[in-house]
């Protein structure tokens, strides 16, 4: 088992410096052939009078030249259907254990090579190892190929969906512009002022999420200003079935941060905790730092997690930035809130300025 | 000449008083009998009152506006107010259910008024194809916003319950009574069983290849054989021991 582990690791790490397909395939025949050989050269002298020594010189000369010229044949013919590949292989093992065994017989003075019928159980022992060698590689290029292909699928299938989704959140969720626009517009009427004000907290919230979605930085501050514009606008529009509030120091509004990690997370809580629940609910939002890290908490007391419910590419979206920006120290942990609802915590390395 | 009543049925105050008031202007006979803020009271109100007519927002907590429009589709005629224009609203527009979108603009209820007005004049008759077409609004709300498989997962972490996304998952594997979960980052046990686990999870993402271990499609690197002949699983950016494909599951990697 260890052999066997020590092995696999030395074929990843020499992998590692591969990078061409044949150069793969190459690299693979050679390896098999080299513990093939080394297990016959091993046997050998159990069953015929040689020592180890003439076991590996005959081995690995009927090895190597069956090898050498099978990986040629096949290169060059290129068969895929698996007669002409049958016929190639035993064409080329052949030829290349007949021309080793040669080399054998007229270089050695070895008694067991005065028979002649030993060149022909050579040239057949060329050809079972080319045929063995060549049937596991292709089986392995074959589940290659077809795992490939059906995750290169599945992959690209799931990039231009990603791409679309991200292409779609950078944009301003039309539901909630035309929900806006209509109470703005009720509110004329109705209620002068608060309709300005709901007006004036639109405009905020649209130019700073138009402007920061293109933006790389910014600062926590800014991204606070944006998502309180935000659940001011909801609060009008919920009244009492919105409750928030929010929780961050000075200090910490100074800090660079980001932008767009943290509203995602209030949007869900709204969206899919408050809105839907009957009688709403709170929204709290904080900021601490602790030691060497800056965590963010947002709390609703909304409907918490469907078990079924579609996350959106929101979660995934935040967790992807945040393993690009701060690798393996940039988190985000989802709990149940009890009674109901959801916590969500971002945690990032704390950052001077 | 008979009294015409309807009520108005959306969560948020300022488009319920606003579309009373332009309701009360072009429609001065007709008598609003009572407002609602989400499905239930509206259900409840159209009980109550039996209107004529109901005016009902898509977007409310509890029963939406076309859980609210099936019940009543023989006691009342419906229209819709709502931001909701993706949801095949075209299948209303020669339909026996109105809508006008949000900001309702005046021009745009008179027309609806107007036809109002002369559908009252005749029986009301649910047209048969009015509940199907609100099945299928239905349905394609739901599809929109949830799926029929697990996409959540309740794992604990130290003292505490942490919900992880099924995206972020690469492989399940049983381990005695609990089921680890191997998310990038860490390990986490949970107690369902594969067993229950593979009928809750999406199929084309999700692949069970051995009695004890599931595994997350779109994260196998590669499938090779090993020296003894089993087929084993890499993944993706993770270092773990390879997972083991057993025979009965073998065929997920053939070539077809």
């Amino acid at each position: 088992m260890k052999i066997y582990k020590t092995l696999l690791s030395i074929q990843k790490r020499v992998r590692k410096h591969i990078n061409s397909n044949f150069q793969k395939v190459v690299f693979r025949y050679f390896f098999y052939t080299l513990i093939f050989s080394s297990i016959l050269i091993v046997l050998f002298p159990f069953i015929l009078p040689l020592s180890f020594y003439e076991s590996s010189v005959i081995t690995l000369s009927i090895s190597l030249s069956t090898a050498i010229s099978v990986l040629i044949v096949t290169n060059f013919i290129k068969p895929s259907q698996p007669f002409p590949l049958l016929l190639s292989v035993i064409f080329s093992s052949g030829a290349g254990s007949a021309l080793g065994a040669f080399g054998l017989i007229s270089f050695s003075d070895h008694p067991v090579f005065n028979n002649h019928i030993v060149f022909f159980q050579l040239v057949f022992g060329g050809i079972l190892f080319g045929l063995i060698i060549t049937y596991v590689l292709v089986f392995q290029t074959v589940i290659d190929d077809t795992m490939e292909e059906r995750l290169k699928r599945l992959t690209s299938e799931k990039k231009v969906l990603e791409s679309n989704l991200k292409l779609l959140q950078a944009q301003i969720e039309p539901h909630f512009l035309f929900n806006t626009l209509s109470n703005i517009l009720s509110l004329l009427d109705i209620d002068l002022s608060k309709a300005k004000g709901m007006m004036e907290d639109f405009i905020h919230y649209l130019r700073t999420s138009l402007s920061r979605s293109r933006k790389d930085t910014g600062t926590i501050g800014q991204e606070i200003e944006m998502i309180q514009a935000f659940l001011n606008l909801f609060k009008v529009r919920m009244e009492d079935r919105l409750h928030f509030t929010i929780d961050v120091p000075d200090q910490i509004r100074n800090l660079p941060f980001p932008p767009m990690l943290l509203q995602p997370l209030v949007e869900n809580s709204l969206k899919h905790g408050l809105e839907p629940k009957i009688n709403g609910g709170n929204i709290s939002i904080s900021a601490e730092k602790i030691e060497n890290i800056l965590r963010f908490t947002v709390i609703d007391t909304g409907l918490g997690l469907n078990f079924a419910q579609n996350p959106g590419v929101g979660l995934s979206n935040i967790r992807e930035r945040l393993q690009s920006l701060y690798g393996e120290q940039g988190r985000l942990i989802l709990k149940e809130n009890q009674p109901s609802g959801v916590e969500a915590i971002i945690e990032v390395p704390y950052e001077r300025d | 000449m008979k009294e015409i009543s309807c009520i108005i049925a959306d969560d948020e105050m300022p488009l319920r008083r606003y579309l009373k008031e332009q309701l009360t202007e072009l429609w001065p006979a007709l008598t609003i009998c009572g407002e609602a803020k989400n499905g239930k009271e509206a259900l409840n109100l159209i009980e109550k009152n039996q209107p004529e007519i109901a005016f009902l927002d898509i977007n409310m907590p509890g029963l939406s506006g076309i859980e609210v429009a099936k019940k009543v589709v023989g006691i009342c005629r419906v229209v819709f107010i709502t931001a909701y224009d993706q949801y095949a609203i075209e299948a209303f527009e020669n339909g026996a259910i109105d809508y006008i979108l949000k900001p309702v603009s005046k021009k745009r209820l008179k027309k609806t008024v107007k036809r109002l007005k002369e559908q009252i004049n005749t029986a009301h008759v649910p047209e048969s194809g009015v509940v199907k077409t609100l099945e299928e609004m239905l349905v394609s709300m739901n599809i929109k916003g949830s799926s029929e498989y697990l996409q959540w997962i309740k794992a604990q972490v130290g003292n505490e319950i942490q919900l992880v996304q099924v995206e972020d998952i690469y492989y399940f594997k049983a381990d005695d009574k609990y089921t680890i979960v191997r998310t990038k980052d860490r390990e986490t046990l949970i107690k369902k069983s594969i067993r229950t686990l593979i009928e809750e999870l999406d199929p084309n993402q999700f692949w069970q290849i051995h009695r004890g271990t599931i595994v997350k499609a779109d994260k196998i690197d590669r499938v090779s054989r090993s020296l003894t002949g089993k087929l084993v699983v890499k993944l993706k950016d993770i270092d773990d021991e390879p997972l083991f494909v057993s025979r009965p599951y073998a065929h997920l990697f053939k070539q077809t």
